[in-house]
């Protein structure tokens, strides 16, 4: 019997298992990308590419525990325009930035708690009930901002979003909580009660719990990608979020995280949402209009989906 | 007290009396609002919005939803101005051919959905996003006016006092209803909406089905493009978008369930008569987008509860 | 050893199911050091008890008792409390995680909430050495073949520290090196006190590691007893000797017509390399334990999963079909075992439910015709004697009649193959009997009924020949004159008995 000497670095190593043509892909792009651009070696550079790629590192983050949780959330954008709203309307507020933060933050756990209850113990479907969900969300970051404006003190804006890789330490520490949470009974039991919800009942994983704070961390991250995203303009806007929700799905998908819950992990997710940061960069460099992102994120979602099912079906036939 | 309750069953009946209802209150309390104009104004709303939850219904009857509706509605909208040949005095050919590409992007949804097996809410969630950019790229942000003659009767003409949408909503009913209880087509997709596996195991082709449904809400988003255009003689990126919503709650509030197997065109016939008037009535009384949009998601939410309860009976 | 207090007891326990009784009264008492069979035919009630056992289930009446003292509101939490662990059929583990942290799952130790990877490795180590799983311990699940799995599964039971462990067929996916393994970890656990219980349709495997069984037939005990001096005979004759009743219609002779089925090397799902061949005017039985392939079979006849074959001729046709459409306009009819979930549409009504195979066929100018569907289906539904208003919803209906249902449907298109799965589970008995002679009257018409049932007794009164299924292919096909309940269970259980031949 081998006992490894390290479980858990035995466990995290081979969950990089099937990444690897991913990591080859995503360093091959970063590869062309700085040597299109070589200012991404400079800290400048390599500070605005990871601003860029931080708050749809955020989304996918929360996509990605839907997905693995054997749901799907449509209000991710909108909860990302939640947070900005709510970031640009309170920093300026009694409570300065931290009461901003703390609001953020509160608001996101909230309301992605109340989804996850509603999914998870009246049993309706995730992609509904988060469809509604996004309209009310929607609706409520027009009524506390209905055009963009709001304060964010310039002090913080440059922290987050200016000359240094600050960005870029956050989703550091983010990951690192991440590892920690996966850690614990009821961060696994995310990936047991996507993959098999009855075994997992029957193992003694509270299922509907698992979901409820799957969900919750869900909200709080989208609207954290608000917060920042809020930073980096200097104000509110109440429809930012609006693309997000699709690269949210476009990152998670790349990622190789599977529609069906329970396959999948948080680090081929990330590497999804870096592959899509450096090909709209990459997109951007040589040239391409802005718009032409959202042809190659409606082909980059079809194409994730349906070439793992393709190549099951031709696998299939004898 | 029979027939209370047999309405009350009935939610297209149901709907029809609280439009009937709201009209009276609204018209003997709301100056103006019971003007022949106004109401004849409130119909030519709804028609568009009946027009684009025709294919809504269906797809929803069937167990999906269609996000890409008001993408293709900007599409026809745009594209129409474009290919319209300038040989054809009467339009014809370009309403043809922008029908044509309308139901081909709703059979893509479809075949994305049939045989990619990409559920059908992110299939057209991505079609969207993907014309949305097309469409930038291949109109530019320019709006583009339309000079097509049809397409202008279509939006403005009143035959007999009656404006022309009304009519095509009427034609576009008639022909929702013989799909959907007259022929094997619409008994179908009810059944793969209540229960696919039963459906296809009684020899009902989930792919061949998937693909028409798919293909008609391309269609009559299309449709529903044109009349647009023909209305507002103008296309522009984003001329579509509030259509999405509205198709989507005009088919709950007629009582379809929004997960499938239950309802009718019947009663998205009101829903869209309904939806309107109570919008009008929202901007009477001042309600911003915000709450307009928590409203619509609460409806959603709460119809949601109630079909889904019934389902788990 | 014996004679100690039972650790686990049952005590007059009924437990019915939508008004159909399924347990009526049964008594079980496991005792530490001791391993307890429980056999029992398909339906006999064996996985109800085990349900009650474990608190998946609570008795409609009667007791479940914990070292003497009877329960109430028992769960599945309150059982791991008190030690009982299951190995259940359906396998509770993640693909994605690793074997260690499935065998923690839900149960491992913690350090400041964190789980401690470290002391988890050290424990699972030590199951996974009792049980034999000598893969490393950060391997997904999920790259495990099936077999290895279960060993997973019962080592995660074991990992629980149980007093009573339940093991539900945990040998059905195992090779023989590793069910010797674990023969050997029951007798370990055994002398160490624990009180196990054995459900396996292998009765060699009973044989070999029980002391004590107890055989369920209809939800009643018909033995509780020692084993020692019982043969693998004897336990077969306890486990399906009854009266069979008038409840059969006398067998008909009649002639067989054309072949209408001929396969070579038919594969589909689980099923593998079956060579069947069957004609009109005849009932074909298939037989076997749950789960063997038999369903598959079916299905890759009817075309609903992809199915090949060495040579295939089906209905005409030279098969196998693609799609079920095909199958259907080649005269195929399938009737399934799970009605609510794969017959009916529950919430349409009965008249849409008869009405949706034949939709396409009664039309008039592309329009439904309203006055032939009428007429349809109150002509089905006087033939099957379905009373009442058709407009309601068929999930008001009670089972018989929603099987009627899904029989009916079929009807109009004058299907010349019928497939029936199990048509008459959770069925009352006259209904069934209706069923019975609607099977005789088909193959009377010249059809070719193929009957899957997992009750024994209808193959043998109303078959004319059956196929008996073990592990994906057919061991045996038994001639009208050699079937009998022993020569299909035996047949099923791998035990040879006179008249199976291979």
């Amino acid at each position: 019997m081998s006992v490894p000497a390290n479980l858990y670095l035995a466990v995290q190593r081979r969950r990089n298992r099937g990444l690897t043509g991913l990591y080859l892909v995503v360093a091959a792009f970063l590869i062309v990308y700085a040597f299109l651009f070589p200012g991404l070696l400079s800290v400048n550079g390599f500070s605005k590419f990871t601003q860029n790629w931080f708050p749809l590192a955020l989304v996918t983050m929360a996509q990605a525990l839907m997905l693995l949780n054997g749901g799907i959330s449509l209000a991710i954008g909108p909860m990302v325009s939640l947070g900005a709203v709510i970031a640009a309307v309170t920093m300026g507020g009694p409570f300065g930035v931290v009461g901003g933060l703390l609001a953020v933050a509160a608001v996101g756990l909230f309301i992605g708690a109340l989804t996850g209850g509603i999914v998870a113990y009246l049993r309706l479907p995730a992609i509904i009930v988060t469809l509604a969900g996004s309209f009310i969300i929607t609706g409520v970051a027009l009524i506390l901002l209905p055009r963009p404006g709001g304060f964010i003190p310039d002090w913080f804006s440059d922290l987050l979003a200016g000359h240094t890789p600050v960005a870029f330490g956050l989703l550091v520490l983010l990951l690192i909580g991440w590892k920690l949470y996966i850690a614990t009974p009821l961060g696994l039991g995310i990936y047991a009660a996507g993959d098999n919800p009855v075994g997992a009942f029957r193992s003694g994983i509270p299922v509907e719990r698992v979901k409820v704070v799957a969900f919750a961390i869900s909200g709080l991250l989208a609207a954290l990608a608000g917060l920042f995203v809020a930073a980096q303009t200097g104000s509110g806007d109440p429809v930012i979020g609006t693309p997000f929700t699709l690269n949210s799905i476009a990152g998670t998908v790349l990622g190789g995280v599977a529609f069906l819950g329970g396959k999948g992990t948080m680090r081929g997710a990330i590497c999804g949402s870096l592959l899509l940061s450096v090909m709209i960069n990459v997109m951007f460099f040589l040239g391409f209009p802005p718009v032409a992102q959202y042809v190659a994120q409606g082909l980059i979602i079809v194409g994730a989906v349906a070439i793992p099912q393709l190549t099951s079906q031709w696998r299939a036939k004898p | 007290m029979n027939a209370v309750k047999a309405a009350l069953r009935n939610p297209p009946l149901l709907t029809f009396v609280l439009v009937a209802l709201v009209w009276l209150v609204a018209g003997l309390t709301l100056r103006g609002f019971g003007a022949y104009g106004h109401l004849r104004y409130l119909l030519e709303l709804s028609a568009v919005i009946g027009i684009v939850a025709a294919g809504q219904t269906l797809v929803i009857l069937m167990g999906g939803i269609d996000l890409s509706v008001g993408a293709v509605i900007t599409v026809t909208a745009i594209l129409l101005p474009l290919i319209s040949p300038d040989f054809d005095p009467t339009g014809g050919i370009g309403i043809v051919l922008t029908l044509a590409i309308a139901s081909g992007i709703g059979f893509i949804n479809g075949a994305g959905a049939a045989y990619l097996k990409v559920p059908p809410i992110i299939m057209t969630l991505a079609m969207a996003t993907f014309l949305q950019g097309m469409l930038v790229i291949v109109a530019g942000g320019s709006a583009v006016s339309v000079t097509n003659a049809t397409v202008i009767w279509l939006g403005q003409a009143r035959p007999f006092g009656i404006p022309a949408g009304v009519l095509l909503w009427i034609a576009v009913s008639i022909v929702m209803l013989l799909i959907i209880h007259r022929m094997p087509a619409g008994a179908r997709f009810l059944a793969l909406g209540a229960n696919p596996l039963a459906a296809r195991l009684s020899g009902v082709s989930v792919t061949r089905n998937t693909l028409l449904l798919f293909t008609l809400s391309g269609f009559f988003a299309g449709l529903a493009g044109i009349l647009i255009l023909g209305m507002n003689r103008q296309g522009y990126v984003g001329i579509g978008d509030p259509y999405l919503l509205t198709s989507i709650a005009a088919v709950v509030l007629g009582g379809t369930s929004i997960l499938g197997g239950r309802g009718t065109y019947a009663g998205t016939i009101p829903g869209a008569i309904l939806l309107v008037t109570t919008t009008a009535l929202i901007t009477v009384v001042n309600a911003s987008p915000g709450w307009r949009s928590i409203m619509f998601g609460a409806l959603i939410l709460g119809l949601l509860l109630i079909s889904g309860r019934e389902a788990r009976r | 050893m014996t004679n100690s207090m039972p650790l686990l007891e049952a005590r007059r326990v009924f437990k019915g199911f939508f008004g159909n009784p399924v347990l009526k009264g049964v008594d079980i008492a496991l005792e530490p050091g001791r391993v307890h069979a429980l056999l029992g035919e398909n339906g006999a009630g064996k996985s109800t008890l085990i349900n009650l056992l474990s608190g998946a289930l609570q008795p409609d009446e009667g007791d479940v008792v914990v070292d003497g003292h009877p329960v109430s509101r028992f769960s599945p939490a309150a059982a791991r409390e008190a030690g009982i662990a299951v190995v259940q059929q359906e396998l509770s583990l993640a693909a994605e995680l690793s074997i260690a942290e499935n065998i923690g799952l839900g149960a491992s130790p913690r350090r400041f909430g964190l789980i401690d990877y470290g002391k988890l490795a050290t424990s699972v180590a030590e199951v996974c050495e009792r049980v034999g799983l000598t893969e490393p311990l950060d391997m997904p699940v999920g790259d495990l073949p099936l077999g290895r799995r279960q060993m997973v599964e019962i080592a995660k039971a074991l990992y629980r520290k149980p007093r009573v462990l339940i093991l539900d067929e945990p040998t059905s996916s195992l090779s023989a090196h590793e069910a010797g393994i674990l023969a050997d970890l029951i007798r370990k656990l055994r002398d160490e006190g624990i009180a196990l219980l054995y459900i396996s349709h292998r009765l060699n495997e009973v044989q070999a590691l029980c002391s004590h069984v107890t055989i369920l037939k209809d939800g009643v005990v018909t033995a509780d007893q020692p084993l020692a001096g019982v043969d693998n005979e004897g336990l077969v004759r306890l486990m399906v000797g009854r009266d069979a009743g008038d409840l059969f219609p006398p067998r008909l002779e009649g002639a067989t017509g054309a072949e209408l089925i001929n396969l070579k090397k038919f594969s589909a799902g689980l099923a593998r390399d079956i060579d069947f061949h069957a004609s009109a005017g005849e009932i074909v039985g298939i037989g076997g334990l749950v789960g063997q392939g038999q369903e598959d079979f079916l299905l890759g006849l009817y075309g609903a999963i992809p199915a090949s074959a060495e040579t295939s001729e089906i209905s005409g046709d030279r098969g196998p079909f693609k799609s079920v459409e095909t199958a259907n306009a080649a005269g195929l009819a399938y009737i399934p075992a799970d009605r609510k979930h794969e017959g009916l549409v529950l919430p349409h009504s009965i008249a849409s439910n008869l009405l949706l195979p034949s939709l396409g066929r009664l039309t008039k100018h592309g329009l439904r015709d309203r006055a032939a569907e009428r007429d349809l289906v109150a002509d089905l539904a006087r033939r099957l004697t379905i009373r009442g208003d058709v407009d309601r919803a068929v999930q008001a209906l009670s089972g018989g009649n929603q099987q009627k249902v899904a029989l009916a449907k079929w009807l109009p298109l004058e299907p010349s193959v019928l497939l029936l799965n199990d048509p008459t589970r959770g069925v009352d008995i006259e209904t069934k009997r209706e069923i019975y002679l609607m099977l005789q009257s088909f193959a009377r018409e010249g059809k070719l009924v193929i009957l899957l049932s997992s009750d024994t007794p209808e193959l043998v009164h109303l078959c004319d020949r059956v196929a008996v299924f073990r592990e994906g292919r057919v061991v045996a096909t038994l001639a009208q004159s050699e079937i009998s309940e022993e020569a299909i269970v035996g047949a099923a259980m791998g035990v040879s008995t006179k008249g199976a031949a291979a």
